[in-house]
């Protein structure tokens, strides 16, 4: 569809909207109405979803402290030991053998105790020790609370991404932003609910199953879309703006006689109200991945005008479109930052060559994300945005045998949240000395998860979406909302 | 009694803990009633005693019920109910033990000093004289008197599903003028119940569309329209539903079905997601099976067993699921545990939900919350399946093993033939063009050196580091030198080691593939060095990424190979710089080194280049199907009762049995392996198993109207819902298998049914009573699903390509492997298939039609949801696939010269939507195809509510 063909498309619609209008409204009222004598479980399917409308604002369970979230998921597993969870212990036992440790971790022989591969230092007023790996972001400390006792059900990329991203490590459950959409839709009826940003070097290892709708309603899987790749087919292929136009009106046409003659059935305005989205989708899109009228100060500010430095500039770019998105009123938006396994070289999958790695994806990574916060509470958007900083596991406090990295880790481990709801320069929840195992006040990420729900006005026990027999939760039926850092 | 077979029937006033808009599963279970316990004549004087209601219960109250009664039973334990506050929740043993304070879990628990373990959690501890009342109580025999409880324990046995059927009269109806079946009698009664009536009949063209839709999955043909309107015969209907369970079309419509339910995929999952190349056969098999009718008894059979009774590639079905390949797996033996357990866990849920409509898997770490599945009874059940392995199998029948000798010979011939085509290709650095290089193979012929060591330096590759599979010398007479095996030493810049996988000695072991090659450790570049037990005459190298045709990555392109001769002198001998240019999207095959010979006159060289073809198809041919992933069976794993389902806290081993509620089979525990599947299949796939033919009947039943008469199709627990129609569903089954389990004759009953004959049309006053139309007083039309979108536009267009079964064809850039598939979008005869014979890649949705809720094979999917986009509007207005199947449609109708504007609308009306345009529309297009031509009203009725809806 051309530009021409939208306006066209918009016009029509707005003269033909009062019978559309009054036809759903009748329609609805006589959906609600069902013979048959419904058990709680069945209605159990939540929120009740108009089909001509799946994004629909609705409200949450209590009141909402945030009504927007950001995720910064950083695909590898980042070392908490290199950034957020100071070991000082470890300085002095670096290099030594680890008595009572494992002999043999994810990838094979364990080595000895590593130091911490950074130096760290006191930051902000809350004098949280943060290392030299992401200078940006440690100096937002007294914004943030860190919560240093996660736990994950794997130790592998894959149902890790699973546990992290959908509550379940196995393949088919749905997302957190597909859940948060289900229960919410969207303030925004110009865009998808739910956007999914990858990596401009590709997308993180467990692909899209960490945007999926699971079983949920296809409507509330994320939709990619990056300062690379804008949204897929959103304009036609190779025809011209004339067949553009002409489609649009003939289809009108062949669907509003459809309609008349069947003015019962709520599916028939629904798919028409889908394309009447899909037209306000081809006009939103394009001015939201329009930089070129960013001011240069708020370039800079994220990187995004690098040339050295051209993958940071990508990501920066993603972050700028992750803020344009929340400006519109989109709900959930995933910024990814790492891509597939590639023996670290691409994500932060410091297996081998730790240091070497975490120096290149600190450049990418560090200005940009920490220039979103910025720029978010700058203007007033951290009031109602919740950003998540989260990776689906840690690393160990030795190396490998032979290796200048760190193995998989998923005892205890650091994730963060701020803006929203949140109580700044707070660290709930602790490693042991070594920063190997979650000691005090553990929480499975089950608890992150349920604490974004919250956040977002959601009770995570009463989310729920009945399929195969099952009144699925994205928490399962595990989840402590971590109040120690709500504000 | 035993609480895995009872659930909680609340008599009490306990609130409704779920808000009316997300209603939890809870809220089924907890049945609110009328009575109310009153809690009297309790005491029987013993006034020195504590007294459980008096003195007990409070106590309960204020620390326990938060967590252990009416709303939530963490760890599955409750205590406001008897039986199960006695005999302990999913973790510890009897929690009240009478007389035995000391014994008594309960009181371990609230006098514990363990942090973790005290209870309550959270919340003033008991204080000394509660902790003493409790102690009291229990030593003086833990009187707890029945009556008391606000909730009563419920015989999770007693539910419709798991009663034996009873033998169904057909009901007395009012109106017999839509009689047609003995469904309609039933639908009619409860339609007649609720002052309602069936529909008229639909037109005969609405009928024959939806029928042929329905059953193939593809919209009739002008010509199919034509023939029925014109025949009044009496049967015309009925020849044409014979017609259509006839056609190969049909087993690939309803193949699709099940492979939606057992989650079908030809990938492993999880994040490597690796190709599963030998799945297809299992999706062939279905197809087939459903097109032979096959009964269904015995379609469970084979799928369960099928080794044992010559279908091989049947119990294919047993290992559908995601899982973790050995590489993925930790190498830790807990991570090993865990994963084995999780895949034979997907082995009982794919069983129990699929053909029991039982969510047995719910009773992994706690017997089942509302079904009679206790946790013994699962692992029970798995017990049947211990000894199945993810893994592929050789097929054993004659047609495999002829084919096998046929390839193994093709091979051996194929490496010699390669031999010779070496040894006629440029020498490097003679100024002639050499074949670009491939990631499968290629040849560097020297002018001859002698030597002692040989270098092989790579300089960049086409992404991170670089990886060999093997390197390859050759003397004078093709012989291999420098094979570890005849004392040749390597050493190299440096390795990224792998175990098993990447090692530097794999590069000389003469093994080929991924998973025996050398990796260096450096990103672009890395060396290796033969030195050969005494100098050689060397005549040329021959290397590769992987010679098994999967990766393409890490390619060396730009490398230089070295000879150092007997005086220590190195000799540059070849490079890459005078082969063609490397393209990154050629395929990874060897064929390239053809290319640039092709030219030349040698005769010889032709011959062998027809004779490489040749073999080549061969191999393709005869390797195929040799191999299924249907499973590799072996010594049954020890099963034991899996504390939490935690595989590190097993407890007592347990023999395979089903689940006691629905009946008594158990076999011994040294049972054999096979004798264990077929016993469980023998034990499903009988008529007295209560659930096995309502669930399929079912099944089919919603395939045909968008919705079961149970509406959870893989759940008839105590969870799902009651089918609408309970006579209808029970004398369904027993007609089902009274006709030998015969699904075709069922779909025929269905079809030429009254119920399914009649319109769709909207009705305000009946919508009003029944807005689903669960009752049936219209036949509920359905949005196409995206195989029917896809399959449709296809054949409409003319471009459907109806080649049958084998490897699936690419909807991405690759078969599988990391993140990041690209879709092919442009079209080709391959493509054009029908999407059953997609190569399905797990979780990731076909770029165009995947948004029409088609499942990712995750979890299984029991009924496509409908949901609408606006995503799918935009992939069906502007996607290349669709505009280039648009423009082929419009192009076959404009070919029709003979044919005026208003008749060509006409026979595009036809094609698409089964009927002429009205002359209201012939007036309102013309304007616009004089316009715009006629492929705008292509696409418009491509992406018209009236094409996608099934009428």
């Amino acid at each position: 569809m051309s530009l021409r063909s939208i306006d066209n498309l918009l016009n029509w619609n707005s003269k033909r909207r009062g019978f559309l209008m009054d036809a759903a409204t009748a329609l609805s009222t006589i959906a609600l109405t069902s013979i048959l004598q419904r058990d709680g479980l069945l209605a159990a399917d939540g929120p009740e979803i108009d089909a001509a409308n799946p994004y629909r604002p609705r409200p949450g369970h209590h009141a909402a402290k945030a009504k927007n979230v950001i995720v910064l998921f950083c695909a590898g597993a980042v070392s908490q030991i290199e950034t957020w969870d100071y070991k000082p212990v470890l300085l002095k036992r670096d290099g030594e053998n680890l008595a009572d440790g494992p002999k043999v971790t994810f990838q094979g022989p364990a080595g000895n105790l590593a130091k911490p591969q950074y130096k760290f230092r006191p930051r902000g007023e809350c004098g949280k020790m943060v290392s030299d790996m992401l200078p940006h972001l440690a100096e937002l400390t007294d914004d943030i609370a860190f919560v240093h006792s996660l736990t994950s059900k794997s130790n592998t990329h894959g149902p890790a991404e699973n546990f992290l991203s959908t509550g379940s490590v196995l393949d088919g459950f749905p997302s957190l932003g597909a859940w948060l959409t289900y229960a919410l839709g969207s303030e925004c009826q110009d865009l998808p609910a739910y956007i999914a940003i990858p990596d401009p070097r590709g997308v993180p290892q467990n692909g899209s199953n960490n945007w999926g709708p699971g079983f949920l309603p296809a409507a509330f899987q994320g939709t990619v879309m990056s300062a690379k790749e804008p949204v897929r087919h959103l304009k036609s292929y190779g025809v011209t703006a004339e067949n553009d136009v002409a489609t649009t009106e003939i289809l009108q046409r062949l669907n509003q006689r459809h309609l008349s003659q069947n003015p019962g059935d709520s599916k028939l305005s629904a798919r028409i109200a889908s394309y009447e989205l899909a037209a306000r989708m081809q006009l939103t899109v394009p001015g939201i991945m329009d930089l070129s009228r960013e001011p240069q100060h708020v370039l800079k500010m994220y990187g995004a005008d690098d040339s050295n430095n051209t993958i940071k500039a990508g990501f920066a770019k993603n972050c700028i479109i992750a803020r344009r998105l929340i400006e519109q009123g989109v709900r959930f938006v995933q910024v990814f930052n790492g891509a597939y396994a590639s023996g670290g070289e691409l994500n932060w999958d410091g297996h081998n060559k730790l240091k070497e790695q975490y120096d290149r994806h600190a450049q990418i990574f560090d200005q940009p994300a920490a220039a979103l916060i910025r720029d978010l509470r700058q203007r007033g958007m951290l009031e109602d945005t919740l950003v998540v900083w989260c990776t689906e596991f840690g690393r160990m406090p030795m190396f490998q045998a032979g290796a200048a990295g760190r193995d998989h880790n998923p005892e205890g481990f650091t994730c963060w949240m701020t803006g929203a709801g949140i109580r700044g320069g707070v660290s709930h929840g602790a490693t042991d000395d070594l920063g190997w195992k979650a000691i005090e006040n553990v929480h499975p990420l089950y608890d992150f998860n349920a604490t974004i729900l919250h956040l977002l006005g959601i009770d995570h026990e009463r989310l729920t979406f009945q399929h195969n027999g099952i009144a699925r939760r994205l928490t399962n039926v595990e989840g402590n909302v971590i109040r120690e850092i709500l504000s | 009694m035993h609480n895995s077979i009872s659930a909680i029937r609340n008599i009490g006033n306990i609130a409704k803990a779920i808000a009316p808009d997300f209603r939890g599963c809870m809220a089924w279970l907890v049945l609110l009633t009328s009575t109310f316990c009153v809690a009297a004549e309790t005491s029987e004087g013993r006034l020195n005693e504590p007294d459980f209601v008096r003195d007990v219960r409070p106590i309960f109250e204020a620390h326990c019920y938060g967590c252990h009664g009416p709303q939530k039973q963490k760890s599955g334990y409750r205590l406001d109910a008897k039986s199960i506050a006695f005999s302990g929740g999913d973790v510890y043993g009897e929690a009240i033990v009478a007389n035995k304070p000391t014994e008594s879990v309960l009181i371990q628990l609230v006098t514990s000093t363990e942090m973790g373990e005290r209870m309550p959690p959270e919340g003033p501890r008991l204080t000394p004289e509660e902790i003493a009342t409790l102690k009291k109580w229990i030593e003086a025999g833990a009187v707890w008197p029945d009556g008391v409880d606000n909730v009563e324990i419920e015989d999770k046995r007693d539910h419709w599903s798991l009663k034996e059927r009873h033998s169904i009269e057909l009901p007395d109806v009012l109106n017999h003028s839509s009689l047609r079946d003995g469904i309609d009698y039933f639908v009619n009664q409860k339609l007649e119940q609720a002052g309602l009536s069936m529909s008229e009949d639909a037109s005969r063209s609405t009928w024959l569309r939806r029928v042929t839709l329905d059953l193939l999955g593809l919209p009739p043909a002008p010509q199919d329209y034509q023939t029925f309107l014109a025949d009044h015969s009496p049967d015309a209907y009925e020849r044409v539903v014979d017609r259509l369970l006839g056609s190969p079309r049909y087993g690939e419509r309803w193949g699709q079905h099940w492979l939606d339910v057992v989650r079908y995929a030809d990938t492993h999952g999880f994040e490597v997601n690796t190709e599963r190349p030998n799945a297809w056969p299992y999706r062939d098999y279905v197809i087939s099976a459903i097109n032979q009718d096959t009964p269904y008894d015995h379609f469970v059979r084979e799928q369960i067993a099928g080794d044992q009774i010559n279908a091989d590639a049947a119990t294919g079905f047993l290992i559908t699921a995601s899982v973790l390949l050995p590489g993925q797996i930790g190498a830790d033996e807990p991570s090993k545990r865990l994963a084995r357990q999780d895949s034979l866990d997907e082995i009982v849920v794919n069983i129990g939900q699929t053909f029991l409509g039982l969510s047995v898997g719910c009773a992994r770490c706690h017997d089942h919350k509302f079904d009679a599945i206790s946790q013994k009874d699962y692992y029970s059940m798995q017990a049947f399946v211990a000894g199945v392995e993810y893994e592929d199998r050789e097929l054993q029948t004659n047609e495999a093993k002829e084919a096998r000798r046929r390839a193994e010979e093709a091979k051996k011939q194929l490496a010699s033939v390669r031999r010779e085509l070496d040894l006629l290709g440029p020498i490097a650095f003679q100024g002639k063009m050499r074949a670009s290089l491939n990631a499968e193979r290629n040849t560097d012929r020297i002018v001859p050196h002698r030597g002692k060591k040989l270098r092989f330096r790579i300089l960049k590759t086409n992404n991170l580091e670089p990886c060999i599979d093997e390197l390859e010398v050759l003397n004078a007479h093709g012989v291999n030198i420098a094979l570890a095996s005849t004392g040749t030493k390597v050493r190299s810049s440096g390795d990224n080691i792998a175990p098993d996988r990447h090692e530097l000695r794999f590069i000389n072991d003469g093994q080929y593939g991924n998973s025996r090659s050398w990796m260096s450790n450096e990103m672009g570049k890395g060396w290796v060095e033969l030195e050969f037990p005494q100098t050689e005459d060397i005549h040329y190298i021959v290397w590769g990424r992987d010679r098994e045709r999967v990766y393409k990555d890490r390619l060396a392109i730009e490398y230089r190979i070295e000879i150092e001769d007997e005086n220590g002198q190195w000799h540059f001998v070849s490079d890459e710089s005078d082969r063609a240019e490397f393209n990154p999207d050629a395929s990874a095959n060897a064929g390239a080194l053809l290319q640039y010979a092709a030219d030349s006159n040698d005769e010889r060289w032709r011959n062998l280049k027809a004779q490489w073809e040749e073999l080549e198809a061969i191999i393709a041919q005869d390797t195929q199907g040799q191999l299924a992933f249907a499973g590799k069976f072996r010594q049954p794993d020890v099963i034991r009762l899996l504390s939490r389902g935690d595989p590190e806290q097993p407890k007592e081993p347990v023999s395979p049995a089903v689940i006691e509620a629905l009946g008594t089979l158990t076999l011994a525990s040294d049972s054999s392996e096979s004798q264990r599947r077929v016993a469980l299949a023998n034990w499903i796939a009988t008529a007295e198993n209560p659930l096995t033919a309502r669930v399929m009947v079912n099944r089919i039943w919603q395939y045909h109207f968008g919705m079961g008469l149970v509406e959870t199709s893989n759940d008839f627990g105590r969870n799902g819902s009651h089918p609408t129609h309970p006579e209808l569903l029970d004398w369904l089954a027993t007609e089902f298998i009274q006709s030998n389990w015969s699904i075709k004759a069922l779909h025929r009953r269905i079809v030429l049914s009254s119920t399914y004959r009649q319109s769709s049309q909207w009705n305000e006053k009946a919508a009003a009573k029944d807005a689903d139309s669960r009752l049936l007083w219209r036949y509920p039309p359905r949005r196409m699903d995206a195989e029917m979108v896809r399959d449709s536009l296809l054949a409409i267009s003319g471009r459907l390509h109806f080649q049958v079964g084998g490897r699936g064809f690419d909807l991405f850039d690759k078969r599988g492997g990391l993140s990041g598939f690209e879709p092919i979008e442009t079209s080709s005869a391959a493509n054009c298939r029908r999407m059953i014979y997609a190569h399905k890649i797990r979780r990731e949705r076909e770029a165009v039609f995947g948004v029409f809720d088609c499942p990712d094979a995750g979890q299984s999917t029991p009924r496509r949801r409908e949901s609408t986009t606006p995503l799918q509007a935009l992939n069906l207005l502007n996607s290349r696939f669709v505009i280039e199947h648009a423009t082929a449609l419009a192009e076959k109708v404009e070919a029709r010269s003979e044919l005026t504007t208003a008749e060509k609308v006409n026979q595009l009306y036809w094609i698409v939507l089964g009927r002429e345009a009205n002359d209201e529309e012939q007036r309102e297009l013309v304007p616009w195809i004089q316009q715009a031509g006629i492929m705008p009203l292509c696409r418009a009725l491509i992406n018209s509510n009236e094409f996608l809806l099934i009428p």
